[in-house]
């Protein structure tokens, strides 16, 4: 009789182990993304199922850690900087769902940082005319001088003119440089660099041969919970005990 | 009661075979592969269903709504996240998704697709979206990017600048070969050049890249110019304009990029060459599998 008892509870305990993470996973996805984080077993449920996932998918970019790479433009995770919205698990699950110029029609692709040191700076706007690489020079002297560093103060005054005027670059990152994140527009007087280390140079770099970072849309291959699960675990890399999120 | 303690006794002891405990046994056996069928068939994909699972807000005629579009519509409808969303925002979103998954339904019976032109470019573009999906979804490898980069290297080269002067003199005049000798020896000065009669063309002034100093420079003075190195001059040419002298302040020639630098081009360029490739494959199946038949006339 013990036999029988001890083998059905086993059965039971097998049992119950996929059919609780079934459960939980469940309430993962009918869970409105904002309350995750205030939900400590759909958090660590999420983001312990997210590593494996991450590492898998993610990780070849990214790095094991999260942290990016500038020299090939591919954004830190663990930062508290958002390109695209504002870092909440819903933002980051539709860059997962849909990528980043990813030729998926959901995807973000508004802003492609035009080539201004190519004959043809935009394929989408034959509107926007090349600049020299003077002008170019002027226009890195006047972020230098927004970002408090030192710069010529007679190329940043041309280089405001031009920011403001025949550059067009106030169009996407704004009169004030702080970007859009709606669009995915970078902060250029923040402390975040994403290409490169900040330098004229990387500027030039910047400016004159264009930017156009991509992230594969990944809804056709992970399902709905696994890009949850991610979601959750990119969330959990910044908002860590300690980080500058940590509420 | 004697018998009864017996066969209560008898069920607990496996050395014996007991009817009742096998009936038990069948019985919960049966019960627990009820249970796992009747929640594969409620839960299971593909099957109809009378459960909306997880991932999905609705099931319109068993096509989900997915719960993922549904918070995106909703954001993007009243840049709220869900749980900001008044029950009103919530509802008309849900029905707007539905209203719409109805009509695509609809339209599908209907087969639109054969009259309207622009239900037929979204098809198209749908479907060449669907045979890109392999190249939409996947990530390549840092080693076939290198690879694809190292096969197109020219793509990835910086543009060339140059900063050069370009001077006229009067065609005929044996002065321009004496200004030649003159500019290889010192930098030119608007006095140097006047002593020999010539000026500035006006064409070129600041540091440009190349292919704006080719348009300005027209295709024959911009050839003489890229090989000139910084502080070099070019030999007369004569132009309808008068004899046309070129000299290099700076030249910095196009060079490759490295690989971190164009990584982004280079995964781009890749990317749309897949697709490319896939969309041509797959037209060249589509069209061999098919059975076209065209008019006498326009064969």
């Amino acid at each position: 009789m013990r036999m029988i008892a001890l083998s059905v509870l086993a059965v039971c305990m097998v049992a119950v182990v996929p059919l609780r993470e079934r459960y939980v996973e469940a309430h993962l996805l009918r869970a409105d993304p904002g309350s995750i984080p205030s939900d400590p077993t759909l958090l660590s449920f999420a983001a312990g199922r997210g590593t494996p996932l991450f590492d898998a998918h993610c990780a070849s970019c990214h790095g094991p850690a999260g942290r990016g790479d500038q020299a090939k433009g591919i954004p830190d995770l663990t930062d508290d900087d958002w390109l695209y919205g504002t870092g909440q698990i819903i933002d980051i699950e539709r860059v997962i769902e849909y990528g980043i110029r990813s030729h998926h029609p959901n995807a973000w692709n508004l802003a492609v940082m035009p080539a201004f040191g190519r004959p043809r700076p935009s394929e989408a706007d034959a509107k926007i005319a090349p600049l020299s690489p003077p002008q170019i020079r002027d226009l890195i002297e006047f972020i230098f001088h927004e970002q408090g560093r030192d710069a010529d103060g007679a190329a940043s005054a041309r280089g405001e003119s031009l920011y403001l005027g025949a550059g067009g670059c106030y169009d996407c990152h704004s009169t004030d440089l702080r970007g859009d994140s709606a669009i995915g527009v970078p902060n250029l007087i923040d402390k975040i660099t994403l290409y490169g280390d900040g330098s004229r140079q990387a500027l030039f770099m910047s400016i004159a041969y264009g930017r156009q970072g991509a992230c594969p849309a990944w809804v056709e291959q992970i399902g709905p919970t696994g890009i949850r699960e991610i979601a959750v675990y990119v969330y959990s890399l910044s908002h860590s005990v300690g980080s500058k999120h940590d509420n | 009661m004697t018998t009864s303690l017996l066969e209560v006794g008898s069920w607990r002891d496996l050395a014996k075979v007991s009817s009742k405990r096998s009936f038990f046994l069948a019985i919960c056996g049966a019960v627990i592969g009820l249970l796992l069928a009747g929640y594969s068939l409620f839960t299971a994909r593909g099957t109809s269903t009378l459960m909306v699972p997880a991932e999905d807000v609705a099931l319109v005629n068993q096509q989900p709504i997915s719960r993922s579009d549904y918070l995106m519509q909703l954001q993007s409808l009243y840049s709220v996240e869900f749980s900001q969303a008044t029950r009103q925002q919530r509802e008309k979103v849900l029905n707007d998704m539905i209203r719409e998954e109805l009509f695509v339904q609809r339209g599908k019976e209907l087969d639109v697709a054969s009259t309207d032109p622009d239900v037929r470019n979204a098809l198209v573009n749908a479907v060449e979206l669907e045979i890109a999906s392999d190249a939409i979804t996947s990530q390549p490898t840092e080693a076939a990017l290198r690879s694809y980069y190292q096969a197109n290297a020219e793509r990835y080269a910086s543009e060339g600048m140059m900063t050069v002067e370009d001077y006229v003199f009067p065609a005929n005049g044996a002065a321009v070969s004496q200004a030649v000798d003159a500019l290889e020896i010192q930098a030119p000065t608007p006095a140097l050049i006047a002593r020999f009669g010539g000026k500035s063309s006006g064409k070129v002034g600041d540091e440009e890249f190349y292919f704006a100093a080719k348009i300005h420079l027209g295709d024959r003075l911009f050839e003489a110019a890229r090989g000139l190195p910084q502080g070099g001059v070019s030999a007369p040419m004569e132009m309808p304009d008068g004899v046309h002298v070129l000299y290099m302040q700076k030249n910095v020639k196009p060079a490759l990029l490295d690989f971190a630098a164009a990584r982004d081009k280079v995964l781009s360029d890749y990317r749309n060459e897949r697709i490319r490739h896939l969309t041509t494959a797959d037209e060249a199946f589509l069209r061999k599998r098919a059975n076209i038949l065209i008019a006498d006339d326009l064969r």
